[in-house]
This record gives structure tokens, sequence and C-alpha cells, in this order.
């Protein structure tokens, strides 16, 4: 009905806005319906401005209409669209930084200056710094200015300047949707009508038949596009109107583009593309320090000497390495040799330690135990390998006498210097056969034929020595073993004594007992025999009774002897006991203890 | 989100033009209030030739709240707590200081500047800050063995 009446109306077309606006309400007349007209002016005025009253109603008609069909837009648009929040906006063009908000540090949107201090931030900015959504302040909402802690209060719209409001408003933005494939750029200003009326990445509701599903606006004039379709590329089962979107950004088999070298790839390959196929991605050359594009690395690796040589260099720096770790291994050994020495150089000559512990600093190769007591010159004379040799050891003794420490250095390099003199005094002490009168005899008892390893420090003297501090070292343990023993052997004995003590003193009363009880045998005797005694005619059983008790009596004299036997055998065996408890053996005191067993 | 906006800039802004002496990265790269700092010790001061790791947690308030900065690398020094935190609190980065047009250039100047020079009066390791102030060669020494032994 309405169209109708606005498609009659001569100016209607003519006017730019409405077309525009027409053209984008093809999805749905019904907002206009609806809304309807608004009511007709009263009756009185009609009829008193005649033709111009009819053309302001129409005008305030379309306007009307106009707005509820911008409403509409708006409110359909919304349920899939949230508000463009204008903070989030990709911006084109660019903008002085005196237009930036120093909160959300965009331009500003809605700026508000402060009247006290003339800061300027967004109004939403400064309404979530003041936290006034969720606080009620009766006086309006009031704070500090977040940059100079002035107080200030928020001030209505239209204190601020318009001239900064279309500063920010002018600029250029993305279309919020330039994600989804939307290319426009407008100005700020407007960026929500395009995303409410005209963005075709909008989501609206899809114009098919019962169909509420949202749809994109661009698609809407299709028929209803939900349906299941199925990606041709991946397979994957989606909604028809969704299949754009996925061959977009999600699709893992559609193709894109490597940023380095432009070839197509498919997007779920990427990754390895970039990491190892791609040919614009530069790798070190093996040899030399360059490094080469993949599609490049082949050839240079054929002109590159360097890159031909790698594997022999490799495989030299390696066996350079473990010869390294050899040396090092070496050195240490050195390093702990040279210690033991100056120890035992200690050892041996304290004196002279203190003597030339000044004059050795700088001498490495000072063989200090070749002066006096081993090199006696009629020895280094009667056996020197070389004349050389003996020479210099005269010298050397010589000079030592001396305590003339430069020259017996020099010498003794001079010495060292000379090839056939270097071989000689490897072994620079006297060997083990050639050893001094009062060494030898000791040596021979103690050294194994195999004696010392020939390095320049070995010597018979420090064989000996190290020797006599193990056999001190093994004297020491011993002596140490045999105290322990004897401790233990000494417990041992007193146990066994203890036990030994009570077993006698167990014997001693059990003896007693049976002395009382045989006295007891022989007093009854007597008084029988003494009761029958007096008795003159004396039957023949009596006298049977008295053969009988003679022969008991025999008896029981001889088991008296052989308790008293026990008896005194006991007595001796505690003696025994007594005196050589620590000196007897253990087991010849138990053989005493059995026989004083057996004899009982 | 308007947050997020604001962070993403500053991230942006930092990496084209770094504050000397910084490396800024994200700690994990999905989470944009996670930022991992590396910084050179300051010249002329005793931390010199020592790289300190600092990490940043921006809270989902900011910048209406102050990021919260911690001292990865032990440092000794009178604004660092001496704890396995490491937490700096100073200036600009207390909660009632801190104003929303504050930028993270900033706070990683402020902690240059500290390094460079301390500030005892304002020191959370009291024990450290009576040394720089009593015995300064005998704090330079400890601090100069700090970055030796933790900050290489
Ligand atoms: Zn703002
Ligand atoms: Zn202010
Ligand atoms: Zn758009
Ligand atoms: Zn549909
Ligand atoms: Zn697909
Ligand atoms: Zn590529
Ligand atoms: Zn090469």
């Amino acid at each position: 009905m309405s169209r109708s009446h606005f498609s009659r109306s001569p100016r209607g077309n003519q006017d730019p806005t409405f077309t525009r606006t027409h053209s984008h309400s093809h999805s749905s007349s019904n907002p206009i319906n609806t809304l309807g007209l608004p009511s007709p002016p009263p009756n009185g005025r009609r009829s008193s401005m005649g033709v111009e009253v009819r053309g302001m109603r129409r005008l305030e008609q379309r306007r009307n209409m106009e707005e509820s069909h911008y409403l509409a837009c708006n409110a359909r648009a919304q349920n899939y669209n949230p508000p463009v929040d204008l903070r989030l906006l990709d911006y084109v063009s660019s903008y002085d930084n005196n237009l930036m908000c120093a909160i959300c540090r965009c331009p500003f949107v809605d700026p508000v200056i402060l009247n006290e201090c003339d800061h300027c931030f967004c109004r939403a900015c400064i309404r979530q710094c003041w936290n006034t959504n969720t606080t009620y302040t009766p006086l309006g909402p009031r704070g500090d200015c977040p940059t100079c802690r002035t107080p200030a209060k928020l001030g209505p719209r239209s204190a601020t300047s318009k001239i900064l409001v279309n500063l920010v408003d002018e600029l250029i933005v993305q279309c919020p949707r330039k994600d989804d494939g939307c290319k426009a750029e407008v100005r700020r200003c407007e960026v929500q009508d395009h995303v409410n009326i005209y963005c075709g990445y909008t989501l609206i509701e899809c114009t098919g038949k019962d169909c509420t599903d949202p749809v994109r606006r661009k698609d809407a004039a299709q028929s209803c596009l939900h349906y299941g379709a199925s990606c041709l590329l991946c397979h994957k089962e989606l909604q028809q109107w969704k299949l754009e979107a996925h061959w977009r950004s999600e699709c893992p088999d559609r193709r894109v583009h490597c940023e380095m070298c432009k070839s197509p790839v498919f997007h779920r390959e990427l990754e390895m593309h970039n990491k190892e196929t791609c040919p614009a991605i530069s790798t070190p050359c093996p040899g030399c320090s360059s490094r080469n594009k993949r599609g490049h690395a082949e050839a240079h690796a054929k002109s590159c000497t360097f890159a031909k040589l790698a594997p022999v260099l490799l495989r030299q720096q390696e066996r350079l390495d473990e010869q390294e770790a050899a040396q090092k291994e070496m050195s240490r050994k050195l390093e702990v040799l040279e210690g033991g020495f100056t120890n035992m150089q200690g050892i041996l000559f304290p004196s002279q330690e203190v003597e030339n512990a000044d004059r050795r600093s700088g001498d490495s190769n000072h063989i200090p135990y070749l002066r006096r007591s081993l090199v006696s010159p009629e020895n280094a004379d009667a056996d020197a390998p070389t004349n050389d040799f003996a020479g210099f050891d005269w010298n050397f003794s010589a000079a030592d006498v001396r305590h003339d420490g430069a020259s017996s250095a020099e010498t003794f390099q001079n010495g060292m210097a000379s090839p056939p003199t270097r071989a000689a005094p490897a072994v620079p002490g006297p060997r083990p056969d050639d050893l001094p009168e009062p060494f030898s005899s000791d040596f021979d008892l103690a050294s194994p034929p195999t004696f010392p390893p020939s390095g320049p420090y070995a010597s018979p003297l420090h064989h000996l020595l190290s020797m006599h501090e193990s056999l001190r070292d093994e004297m020491t343990r011993i002596t140490s073993a045999l105290s322990e023993l004897d401790g233990r052997h000494s417990m041992q004995i007193l146990n066994e004594n203890l036990r030994t003590r009570e077993e006698i003193s167990y014997l001693a009363a059990q003896t007693a007992g049976l002395q009382r009880q045989m006295h007891w045998f022989t007093s009854a005797q007597l008084q029988r025999q003494q009761g029958r005694s007096p008795t003159p005619g004396a039957s023949g059983s009596a006298l049977g009774g008295a053969m009988m008790d003679a022969g008991a009596g025999a008896g029981v004299e001889a088991a008296v002897g052989a308790v008293s036997t026990a008896a005194t055998a006991l007595r001796g065996a505690a003696r025994m006991v007594n005196v050589g408890g620590s000196a007897s053996g253990v087991g010849m005191r138990r053989g005493t203890s059995e026989e004083g067993r057996t004899k009982l | 989100m308007a947050a997020n906006k604001r962070i993403m800039k500053e991230l942006g802004e930092i990496n084209t033009n770094p504050p000397p002496g910084c490396a800024i990265r994200l700690a994990k790269e999905d989470d944009i209030n996670l930022w991992d700092v590396t910084m050179d010790g300051p010249q002329d001061s005793p931390y010199t030739g020592g790289k300190f790791h600092i990490q940043i947690v921006l809270p989902k308030e900011y910048p209406f709240k102050p990021p919260v900065l911690t001292f990865r690398t032990k440092i000794y020094h009178p604004n660092v707590t001496n704890d396995d935190k490491g937490a700096m609190c100073l200036g600009m980065l207390r909660a009632d200081e801190w104003k929303p047009p504050n930028k993270i250039v900033d706070v990683l100047k402020l902690v240059r500047a500290v390094l460079a020079a301390p500030q005892p009066d304002d020191a959370v390791e009291a024990g450290i800050a009576n040394e720089f102030k009593t015995d300064r060669k005998a704090f330079d020494k400890t601090a100069q063995d700090w970055v030796k032994k933790y900050a290489k």
C-alpha cells in the first residue's frame, strides 16, 4: 500500500537517499507495514493550508518512513552484529598524535574535554577509568584526570568543540569485516551505517521461507542457502552459506601464497614449506661462511671449494679436538708428577730446599738429587757412559759445592743442549747396579728385579724411601691389628673364666650335699651296729643282716672315697682356674671341667 | 577488547622502536598480556654486562591498573625483592600512582633508570639499601658478583 503510494509521488524517485535506501530494502517490507503511516494532521489545518499542507505531509511521511526503515535495518542487523566499537577499527588515513586518546591510543571516540584541566579523552575511556558504569554518583560522573590528577567532572557532549569531533569523525577507516572480505573504506562516522545497512558481509536474517538463520547480506538475494554441503577440497560437511568463509580462512586444503617465494602452497603445508622446502630461505654453506638461498645452494656447492673440502675439514677438526684432549690429559699428569717430585725434593734435602728456594725458581730442569749424596765423583768417573757426561757431573757437583747457582744452571743447560748428552742423562742418576756402597745392600734386598721406570726423575733412593714408607704403614697396621686381637682375646678369657667358676661352685655345693648324706648314712649304720653288738646270741638271720650291713658299709665307704676324690679334683680344678686363668688355653680348661664331670 | 587493541598497538610500537637495551617479545604467542623483556644492564652501573630477564604481566584491567613487573634474573638491588619473585614496585608502578596514559615503554625506561641509579629511600630491601648508602664499594662488588653469577 505504502509503496504504491510513494511510487506515484512525483519527487519520491528523485531523492537519491531514498532510492539508495529502497534498493537495500529488498529483504523485507515488513517493518514499513507494521509502523504504518503517521496519523493525519487535524482536519481544520488541512483545509486552510491546501496544497502546501499536502506537500508538507508527504515530506513528513517520507521522512518518517525512511527513519523507520533505517531503524528496522538497524534492529535486524544488530541481532547478529554487535555495535561497532570505533576504538577497534583500523585507520586508513594517518592522523595527528594530538588526536589520540591517551588511554586507548586511538583517535578520540566521542571526545570529552575536561573543563578543569583541558585534557581530552574518549567518553567511554574516561567513564571506564572512573568506573562510572558500575557506581552511581548523584552529582554526575566525576573523578581525577587520568593524566594530571586534577579533580574533574564529565561535561555534556555539547561542551566539546565541533571541530575536534569532525576531525576524528572524518578519518577513513576500514570496514570491521575486512577479514571476511569486505574491502570498503569509509569515513569513521559512517562505519556503523556501513555495517548495518550496506556491508555485504554483515549477517542478516535469511529471506527464505520459514528460515530465521543468519546469512550474509550479499547472499541474501539468492534463495535460502541453509542446506548442507561439503567442501570440494577437504570434504568437510558444512552449510552452503558458510562455504565462502571456509574457503577464505578455514579450509586446510586451500591455496595460500608463500610470503617469501610467492609460490602457491596448500595452507596445511605452509609450515613445512617455510621450514624445509621454500627456495627463498637461506641456508649456510657447510664450508665457507656464506649463506645461500635454497634455490642457489646446489649451484654454490658445486662451485665452492670449501664445500667440497667440508668432510675432510670436519674430520681434521675432530682429530684436532682429540689431540687437544689427549694433550690436556698429558699436561695434567705432568703436573701431578712435578708436584710429587717437588715433595720428594723437600723430604730429601730440606736444608737445600731453603737455601736454593729462590735460586731454583726459574730452572725447571733442576735435578737436585744428583747433588752430593748419590753422585760421588769416583762413582761417576768409574761408570760414566760418556766423557761428556762425567765432565758434566763433575762440574755440577763442583758448582754445587761452591753454591754457585748461576754457573751450575748454565753448565747443566750446556750439557743438556748437546744431543749425545741429552740421551745419556735420560737416567741421570746411577743405574741400580751402580749404586753407591751404603745403598746397594739395602736395595738388593728390597727391590724387585724390574726396577724403576726409566723416567728422568726415578732413582733407587726414591724407591727405597717409598718402600720404607709403605713398610712403616704396614707396621702400623699390624700393630693396631695385634692390639685389637689382644683385647678381644682377654675379653673372651674373662667370660669363659666366669662361667667355669660358676660351674665349680655348683659342683662343690652338690658334693657337700652328698658328703652330708654319706655322713648321715654312716652315723646311722654305726648306731645300728653299736645297738646290736651288746646282744650276745645273734641269730642266723641277724648274722645275715650283719653281713649285709657290712657289705653296705663297704659300698658306702667306697662312695665316700669317690666323693672325696671328686671334691679334691674339683678343688684342684678351681685352683688351676684361679691361678692360670689368663695363661691357660680355653680348650684345656674345658677338658678339665669335663674331667671333673666324669669323675663325679 | 579496547584494552587488547591498545596492548597490540603498544607491542607494535615497542618492537619497531624498542627502548635502549631492551628486547621485548610475548612469553606465549597467544597470550598478549604476558611480556618477556630482556634488558641489558645500563653502562656505568654495577649491572653492566648483565642480561636481565624481566616479566611483565598486564592485568585484565590494563591500562586502568598498572602492569606487574618481576625480575626473573636474580639481582642485587635495593628496589627489587631478594626472593624468588623478584618484584619491583616503584614510582609509577604503584597502584595509587599509576595513570592509564602511562605506557610500557615508560615503565621500561623507568626500570633502566632505577638500575642505573637505585633509590634506597624507596627500597624494598632495607639491608641492601643501607649498604648502598653506607658502603657503596661493597654494594657494587656484591652486585657485580651477582651479575657474574646469575645474569650472564
Ligand atoms: Zn580513548
Ligand atoms: Zn588533566
Ligand atoms: Zn563492509
Ligand atoms: Zn535460510
Ligand atoms: Zn575445505
Ligand atoms: Zn616459499
Ligand atoms: Zn660455500
